[in-house]
């Protein structure tokens, strides 16, 4: 049977700082992090003939291409749903490489999320069309941002399972261990405790202030090519082992409240099926997991989702130093999007990228697969990237 | 249909929608049937994902429901809306959840499993719906 496993490879990274302003255009943000990727590769812009991004990321695909001097694009491809969609780039580019459509594929993120829009802000959707009616359904009764449709979802899960503000607070301290001993995260030299956590501000009941993950302005750019051609570059290359798209029969995004679970499980398990079948891995063969934390509490069923623990035991699986440096299972040792920066998970693919290097700040021991997953609660996308 | 015909103000709404709107004028949450199969549909689709049909009815739902899931909104702060704001999924005596304002209970007394009661009311001269304690 024809698999993508091993097919494909990452050849290079590259980024901007991470900031609250970054003082120049998306645009120059997006050609920066593309040219240090390119540069990490051992590659030319003049190579690059596919760009796949994902929504909500304001550089067009030819207006970058364009911009750093690209050649024929033959392949290019945007997938919906914002950070859901983190990790299908890569699925993407995978999926033309494989093919034969394309060679050199950048998959990128830039943007100034935090000094020219806040995806913080209320969601106030006002053309009429399919989606922002649907959106309007529910904010039309003052369930108006992203963070309060997750809020909903994971204050059931708290409910079926037990878990507590307090447990979460074990992966936020965990998270912003990492953070502090990474020097391009925000929160470098700054790790929190759990009291930090308790006595942080209710933003909307049961999400504290320091469940969000930041906003950022910044830019990452990811270089795909074949496995022998990423072999026969600069860097250690970096295998897509497996990547998936998810969505169960009747998802929808955020609002998955007619659901017989709403807690954001179903849609990360069904990648999660697929990545571990197309890898032929189990979660024992996982070493790190780079789990999105748009909102820090969906890690815990995210853990569950991919079979690091059984449905209701995320709450004790992130305890007693389990999911840090040292511990049974490191888990976003970039700091996460609450620790480092939210360039909208791409940050999060290269902190995996990195590991399986073995040149990570908070390097893992004996990385041989890492788990990397796009945002959950909607339709999702994930990776296993590991050594060749 | 053109606006003029339209028998609500509610913000952002379309054909498929509008049903829902209209119902809350009348003072009922309306919920989408499909005419052909009869299985009740939540959110509206202007077709039935089981038999694919297009034609479809609304049945008027008791209003009677238990809080299945709710959030306070307390950060940013929500135009329209008094601070801290809660809001409830409810699940309908007939099996169906809806997403509705829960600010008639005082918010430390608001719980999973709380039966509760539709109140029709208006906010900014919009037909609206939220639950109270039944």
């Amino acid at each position: 049977m024809a698999t993508l496993r091993d097919k494909a490879a990452i050849a290079g990274i590259g980024a901007t700082e991470f900031s609250k302003r970054s003082g120049r255009s998306e645009m120059q943000l997006a050609a920066e992090a593309t040219m240090a990727a390119l540069a990490d590769a051992g590659l030319e812009p003049s190579d690059i003939d596919g760009m796949s991004t994902y929504t909500m990321d304001n550089n067009s695909e030819i207006e970058l291409a364009r911009t750093v001097g690209a050649g024929d694009l033959t392949f290019f491809s945007r997938t919906n749903f914002g950070g859901h969609g983190a990790c299908a780039p890569l699925f993407q580019a995978a999926l033309a490489i494989n093919s034969g459509v394309a060679n050199v594929v950048v998959c990128y993120r830039g943007m100034n999320e935090r000094s020219e829009y806040r995806f913080g802000a209320p969601i106030m959707p006002a053309i009429p069309d399919s989606q922002n009616a649907l959106m309007a359904y529910h904010t039309n009764h003052g369930l108006a941002t992203a963070g309060a449709w997750m809020a909903m979802a994971m204050q059931r899960y708290m409910y079926e399972t037990g878990t507590t503000s307090e447990d979460f607070g074990h992966m936020a301290v965990a998270s912003r261990r990492h953070a502090s001993t990474n020097p391009k995260a925000f929160f470098y030299g700054k790790p929190i405790t759990l009291d930090d956590y308790m006595n942080a501000r209710m933003i909307v009941d049961p999400f504290r202030l320091l469940d969000f993950c930041q906003e950022s302005d910044g830019s990452v750019a990811i270089i795909v090519t074949s496995a022998e051609r990423a072999k026969s570059l600069k860097q250690k290359p970096v295998m897509i082992r497996a990547a998936a798209q998810g969505a169960p029969r009747g998802q929808m995004a955020l609002t998955n409240y007619y659901r017989d679970d709403i807690s954001p499980t179903d849609e990360v398990a069904l990648v999660a099926r697929q990545l571990y079948r197309m890898a032929d891995l189990t979660p024992n063969d996982i070493q790190a997991a780079i789990i999105y934390d748009h909102f820090l509490p969906s890690v815990l069923p995210s853990l569950e989702a991919y079979g690091f623990c059984k449905r209701g035991e995320a709450k004790d699986f992130v305890k007693n130093g389990n999911v840090e440096i040292g511990g049974g299972l490191p888990v976003n040792t970039h700091g996460g999007q609450v620790g480092e920066a939210y360039i909208h998970g791409l940050n999060g693919v290269a902190e995996a990228v990195r590991q399986v290097r073995g040149t990570a700040v908070n390097q893992v021991k004996n990385v041989q697969n890492v788990v990397v997953t796009a945002g959950s609660g909607g339709p999702t996308s994930g990776l296993i990237l590991g050594v060749a | 249909m053109e606006a003029a015909e339209k028998r609500h103000n509610a913000q952002c709404s379309n054909r498929d929608y509008d049903f829902f709107y209209e119902g809350l004028v009348d003072r009922k949450i309306l919920i989408q049937q499909c005419a052909a199969c009869e299985k009740l549909r939540q959110p509206p689709e202007p077709m039935c994902p089981h038999c694919h049909s297009l034609e479809w009815k609304t049945k008027a739902m008791a209003g009677s429901g238990k809080i299945y899931s709710y959030v306070v909104h307390r950060h940013p702060p929500l135009p329209g809306f008094e601070m801290p704001h809660p809001v409830g999924l409810i699940e309908l005596d007939e099996g169906v959840r809806v997403v509705a304002a829960l600010d008639p209970i005082p918010i430390d007394q608001i719980k999973i499993g709380m039966p509760v009661t539709a109140e029709f009311f208006q906010r900014d001269n919009v037909a609206m719906v939220r639950f109270r304690r039944a």
